[in-house]
């Protein structure tokens, strides 16, 4: 049986789920994993989040995947979304590097953490009640996400002295209103602490952590939707990179999964990013906040061991 | 915030290094995909009786997540550890594409963003090369 027997099992049963699909041939498991993945590649960069959000849930409860390696699948999928989708905003100059560059020194060191923690807590079987309050915690932001809706350019806001010295600034051309926006960061301070938390989010379960990381860019930082969308896209994969480096250095990525959801998930977020220039905010709002709501559900439901 | 007859505010990296950087990632992202492909058809084949739940249940690539074991299993032409280059090359990309950022602001003298970015770097690399491997 050559190299697959040969490598030892690293799952446990302890932390595997009853799966909806058959056991069915490899071939067929990759191409439906392929198809799976090119819907979360989609959703996933049209909303900022990364397809973690639709594929982490969807290898757990359909096809029996043990949680530690659903969420390994899920950092190498944000990892596809976000270089594949990065490039198509960094052409078209949406993404902020020099800010999301900046903000990486807090979300990084928190996937880092996040990632750790995972292993050990896979290891413990309290993954599900993090679960529970990660579900918690997204439902309880979109309100926030929601009273701003229409708005369609950033606030007016006040720069703090550190996004002064640093040049937290940019602009960038609406191509849905012809208009150039300017914009200017305002409150780093919180904006970093939020994405210590959205780092160590992504690390720990997989997902991009893009809620997070949209709202500390649009609320505290004051940018416009689309340039927090794009720049929290270019920041996804480097902070998946912390998690997704320790999840698979620690034997938790299964190329077997891994691989069709790389591929169909780069398919997927390449369609996506070729839709979201021409979008108004107001589309990615609307695929936004359902994206954000389902996966508050999911996870709830997943902690709770409920179908 | 908006106008549209401001002159916008002049770009804080030039534009060679938006072009690099996608560049980098459009490369990491062809030589990763390429290789897992390649090397998921190559397995599908050597290994034409494997089933989902055996798939799912082990994972192939364990004794190629050293860098003895992986050159071992490179030289052999076994697909998995084609498949354990391929992760390795997208896990990679990301802090090439923070590498980029380096050169830039280096180059542009902005020593705080310089800092910034080289403890990025060194922060991804330890978890990938040291604290992986340690909770393994």
């Amino acid at each position: 049986m050559g190299s697959h027997a040969r490598g030892a099992a690293r799952t446990s049963s302890a932390f595997s789920h009853a799966a909806a699909v058959p056991n069915v041939d490899l071939g067929l498991l990759v191409i439906l994993l392929v198809l799976l993945s090119v819907t979360a590649g989609l959703v996933g960069s049209l909303s900022g989040l990364g397809g973690g959000v639709v594929v982490i849930p969807a290898l757990v409860v359909l096809f029996g995947v043990p949680i530690p390696e659903a969420i390994g699948t899920g950092a190498i999928t944000i990892l596809a979304t976000s270089t594949t989708t990065g490039a198509a905003y960094i052409r078209d100059r949406l993404s902020d590097l020099r800010i999301g560059m900046f903000l990486e020194i807090a979300t990084v060191p928190g996937a880092i953490l996040g990632a750790t923690a995972t292993v050990f807590l896979a290891r413990a079987s309290l993954t599900d009640a993090l679960l529970v309050a990660l579900g918690i915690v997204l439902l309880a932001i979109i309100p926030g996400s929601l009273s701003r809706w229409n708005e369609e350019t950033p606030r007016p806001s006040t720069p703090d002295a550190r996004s002064r010295a640093l040049r937290l600034s940019g602009w960038y051309v609406d191509r849905a209103t012809g208009r150039t926006v300017t914009y200017q960061a305002a409150e780093t301070s919180p904006a970093l602490g939020v994405m210590f938390g959205a780092g160590l989010v992504s690390g720990m379960f997989g997902i991009g952590g893009g809620v997070f990381k949209v709202l500390a860019l649009e609320r505290y930082l004051g940018l416009p939707m689309k340039v927090a969308t794009a720049t929290s896209n270019f920041m996804i994969g480097v902070t998946a990179c912390a998690g997704a480096g320790i999840l698979f250095a620690a034997g938790y990525v299964n190329p077997l999964l891994a691989a069709p959801v790389a591929v169909g998930t780069a398919a997927g977020a390449y369609v996506g990013s070729q839709v979201l220039p021409g979008l108004r905010n107001r589309t990615v709002r609307w695929i936004f906040i359902p994206v954000v709501a389902a996966l508050a559900i999911e996870t709830i439901l997943r902690g709770l061991g409920l179908p | 915030m908006s106008d549209a007859a401001a002159e916008p505010i002049d770009p804080t990296l030039p534009p060679a290094a938006y072009a690099r950087m996608a560049q980098v990632l459009r490369a990491g992202l062809y030589a990763s995909l390429l290789l897992l492909i390649g090397a998921l058809v190559a397995y599908l084949l050597i290994h034409p009786s494997v089933m989902s739940a055996q798939a799912i249940a082990s994972n192939p690539i364990l004794q190629f997540l050293s860098l003895s074991g992986l050159a071992t299993g490179l030289a052999a032409g076994d697909p998995a550890a084609y498949l354990t280059l391929g992760l390795l090359v997208l896990v990679a990309t990301p802090i090439l594409r923070v590498a980029s950022g380096f050169y830039y602001f280096r180059r542009g003298g902005e020593r705080t963003l310089t800092a910034i970015t080289f403890t990025v770097i060194v922060l991804l690399l330890l978890g990938l090369l040291v604290i992986g491997p340690l909770v393994r």
